[in-house]
């Protein structure tokens, strides 16, 4: 598959009106979302890195390569992609950046929008379109990049990607630190994490993770301190004054990822950090078996997988209670990231009903092609 | 029935616009509009036909509905620091939105604040600097120049090496939409899926609207600053040990470059900082974060520098002396006008690793061409920032340097670099969008634009050449102002030194 190939399919499209699904590595077609298409796209055979410059940390890789060989190719020179979606390493970076999918290190290094410096899509029409550059900084014309970042393959088919790198940290330690005490004793620990340290990733478990992880029956959190040696050893005495940190095999990050990413069922719940902070502990210490809680404090997300465990254990929107974060003031967006098929009518309004992204769609995807429906649209 | 004459309808639309804002909020007469006809830029010059300054978020909704309504094109303005010239309104109205500068909630827990967009950088930065946060991007213009005019540009400045720029500082804006339509972009307290409209409206140049509120991400104040000057007698020694820290994988808060041009006019004006008047380049290397760790760094920094070339490494002991060192990069471009009445500066972005080989065309053009070019710039990002001194006034001269600074944004865009890093394309750089992109992006933006602003309207004339775009050949205000499409890249007309 090149980018001509993908031309000639979405212009064979075009003159057939045959709806496509965009993939990569197909990882997204679990997410059960209702695209109408006839046809697949795939862009798993479109891989590569094209062009990888270690000195000015910048690679740029066709749509189809995995993560891990994105990782695999910076590690040859101490640098890494300091994106970790949920999920395994054999995800494609094009679908990545077209569902923005981030993990924990994203309250740190940024999310996907953030680490992406351009890229090259095909738009409805068969239009080769290069957003952005190959430089760390730009503002030259309006800004494709973003906006085909998280656009789920609706806007056009993205097929290579130029992103920032950072160097490798000398010193890379993760911590995990027992949730214990009252409600308020816990909430105080994680206040006190969120306030004093600067760690890579900050992850709060719930339970039934725990459970899953090895890590014991209490609610936990997950301290990634990465950076030269001075900066951990620093912040790991802040963190040996607010609590009793362990420390354990940085591997527990890639099971944590690969043990959600095969839920069937995902919802993305985000709100103010305090306000998460403030409900966490009570959340993280509800059992509901097959029910996988974590979050991210400081991007104020918490992540609900639900299924993995017993093939029938659908999760309904009622299964976590949401109340203490949906009272008061302020509001919280919920995010449907993967469902069972049947859910999907019943949970999830189009998100980009609004006049805006109705004329966007319009403009870069005429002819209605390009993933239709998979944002409800 | 006779149309009625341009000076009859500008005086009907002053009347009105003085129905919403108040007689004293609306200018148009010549005199009074001088002020307005240039940004930071001195090159070009172009005269509105009124100007309106609303007080209020709804003086403004109903500024932008009466514009709508009556079918007029519009350039919303800041502080008009730009140097892109994208904040000139070309016989049209200026709706300038330095009178909306309220500070309209600040929650420091979550880190973060709501602004309206005439809130001037430094003055937010200066409120939640007692809180112990920070906002991040910190054009050189600072002092200055507004959130509003931040998220029109997408600035950066020299800290967005390490913390990134406006887009990566923006939760969340109410903008009212060139038809009068107030809409939602991104989320105050949450993260959104659909399209990131926010992301599209930051760094749109005017062109998509008018911001009426920013929430904007605050960062924690760094544990500890360490500020270094590094000093060369070569400027490729100092080229190639900013591409040796960048490789070496430290981010830097800061990583600045000057040339010798640069460091004596600084040391000849007001704002000398005490760098080495006999030094062909100095580099001020920031390092910011927990203190035993940037300790760490800075002493690999020193070393790289050393190892590289530098004389001499100093560190500012104090935030006195840091401040000093900071000043005399921050102000170079004014302490230009010592050398000559006007200044013509370039944005343009090149791949890190070859820094050393573009100031060494860059110096080669200069010579070519009988110019003095000043270099001060962010080097860790690539950013270059040469600029050239001159005369407007002298023909010939003029000539000489708009030649000299077409060879240089060509020798960037063959390295494989950006026309614009953080001054954005505006009148400016418009011109040279068809070199680094193809008809189909520059469609592909048209496209995006007619859907914010389907009149286009707002900011005409600006960022993407009309004639680039498939659908708008029939449009009439596209006809109208298809004279301003492509700017005399530098305009012969008098004008003044950068203030900045």
């Amino acid at each position: 598959m090149t980018t001509e190939a993908v031309v000639a399919t979405v212009h064979e499209s075009v003159d057939t009106r045959t709806p496509l699904r965009i993939c990569g590595n197909s990882t997204w077609l679990g997410a059960g979302r209702p695209v109408r298409a006839d046809k697949t796209l795939s862009l798993q055979s479109d891989s590569g890195v094209t062009e990888y410059v270690p000195g000015d940390l910048t690679l740029t890789a066709r749509a189809g390569t995995s993560l891990a060989e994105i990782q695999h190719v910076a590690k040859g020179n101490d640098q890494w992609l300091p994106l970790d979606p949920y999920g395994s390493e054999s995800g494609t970076i094009g679908a990545t950046i077209a569902t923005a999918s981030a993990g924990p290190l994203s309250a740190t290094f940024g999310l996907p929008r953030d680490l992406l410096l351009g890229l090259q899509f095909v738009n409805g029409s068969g239009d080769v379109v290069r957003a952005g550059g190959k430089v760390v900084k730009n503002v030259a014309g309006f800004d494709l990049s973003r906006l085909l970042t998280g656009s789920w393959g609706t806007l056009g088919v993205i097929t290579e990607v130029t992103v920032r790198l950072y160097a490798r940290p000398r010193s890379d330690r993760t911590f995990v630190v027992p949730l214990t005490g009252s409600l308020v004793e816990q909430a105080s620990v994680i206040q006190a994490m969120y306030v004093a340290l600067s760690p890579f990733a900050l992850q709060l478990l719930g339970v039934t993770v725990v459970r899953a992880l090895g890590l014991g029956e209490l609610p936990v959190a997950l301290v990634r301190l990465g950076g030269n040696e001075a900066v951990v050893d620093a912040q790991l005495k802040a963190l040996a004054k607010i609590t009793k940190p362990g420390e354990i095999e940085s591997e527990v990050w890639g099971t944590l990822r690969e043990l959600e990413g095969s839920a069937p069922s995902v919802i993305r719940i985000s709100s103010m950090p305090m306000r998460m902070i403030g409900t966490a502990a009570r959340i993280l210490a509800e059992e509901v078996p097959g029910v996988y809680t974590t979050i991210d404090p400081r991007r104020g997300v918490m992540r609900v997988a639900a299924g993995i465990e017993s093939e029938g254990s659908e999760i309904e929107t009622d299964v976590v209670n949401f109340d203490d974060l949906k009272s008061g003031e302020g509001s919280t967006e919920i995010i449907f990231e993967k469902l069972p098929a049947e859910l999907w009518s019943r949970v999830s309004p189009s998100v980009v009903a609004d006049p805006l992204s109705r004329g966007i769609k319009k403009a870069y995807d005429p002819f209605n092609i390009l993933n239709p429906g998979i944002l409800g649209d | 029935m006779t149309q009625p004459s341009a000076s009859t309808q500008r005086a009907s639309v002053s009347a009105r616009l003085a129905d919403i804002v108040g007689e004293r909020h609306v200018l148009s007469r010549p005199s009074e509009l001088l002020v307005y006809n240039s940004d930071g830029l001195p090159g070009y010059r172009r005269q509105p036909s009124i100007a309106v300054f609303p007080g209020s978020r709804e003086e403004t909704i109903a500024v932008v509905r009466l514009l709508a309504e009556e079918e007029l094109p519009f350039v919303p303005r800041g502080a008009g620091t730009g140097l892109s010239g994208g904040a000139l309104a070309d016989d049209i109205i200026v709706v300038g939105l330095h009178r909306l500068k309220k500070i309209l909630s600040l929650d420091i827990d979550n880190r973060r604040a709501t602004v309206e967009p005439g809130v001037v950088n430094l003055r937010l930065n200066r409120h939640v600097a007692p809180l112990g946060l920070l906002y991040a991007p910190d054009p050189s213009s600072e002092a200055a120049c507004t959130i509003g005019g931040n998220i029109a540009e997408n600035a950066g400045g020299p800290h967005c090496l390490k913390y990134g720029v406006t887009l990566n500082h923006v939760h969340a804006m109410t903008v009212v939409l060139p038809s009068g339509e107030v809409v939602e972009l991104g989320s105050r307290t949450g993260e959104r899926d659909g399209y990131d409209l926010r992301g599209a409206f930051i760094g749109s140049e005017g062109c998509f609207g008018v911001a009426l509120d920013v929430t904007v991400r605050l960062t924690p104040k760094p544990q500890t600053v360490r500020t270094l000057l590094a000093d060369f007698t070569s400027v490729d020694d100092a080229a190639r040990v900013t591409s040796a820290i960048i490789a070496s994988g430290i981010v830097p808060a800061a990583l600045e470059f000057m040339d010798g041009p640069t460091i004596r006019v600084v040391e000849d004006s007001i704002y000398a900082a005490g760098y080495p008047r006999d030094a062909e380049a100095v580099l001020l290397i920031e390092l910011d974060g927990i203190e035993a760790g940037v300790d760490a760094d800075l002493e690999v920094v020193r070393r790289i520098c050393l190892d590289g070339g530098a004389r001499n490494v100093k560190v500012a002991r104090d935030d006195i002396e840091r401040a000093k060192l900071w000043q005399g990069r921050k102000k170079a471009f004014g302490a230009m006008g010592r050398l000559a009445p006007h200044l013509i500066v370039q944005d343009a972005v090149i791949p890190r690793t070859k820094l050393p080989e573009i100031l060494q065309t860059i110096h080669a053009i200069s010579e070519k061409h009988g110019v003095l070019v000043c270099n001060v710039f962010h080097a860790g990002d690539g950013n270059l920032h040469p600029n050239i001194a001159y005369s407007a006034d002298n023909a010939e001269e003029s000539k000489r340097v708009h030649k000299a600074m077409t060879e240089i944004m060509n020798a960037c865009i063959d390295a494989g670099g950006s026309i614009t890093g953080e001054h954005g394309v505006g009148l400016d750089k418009m011109g040279y969008m068809e070199s680094i992109f193809p008809a189909s992006s520059l469609n592909a933006m048209c496209e995006l634009r007619s859907v914010f602003d389907p009149g286009r309207r707002s900011n005409p004339g600006k960022v993407v050449p009309v004639h680039s775009c498939k659908e708008w050949h029939g449009v009439k205000s596209a006809r109208e102002t298809s004279a301003a499409t492509v700017p005399p890249p530098l305009a012969a007309e008098p004008s003044r030194p950068v203030a900045q």
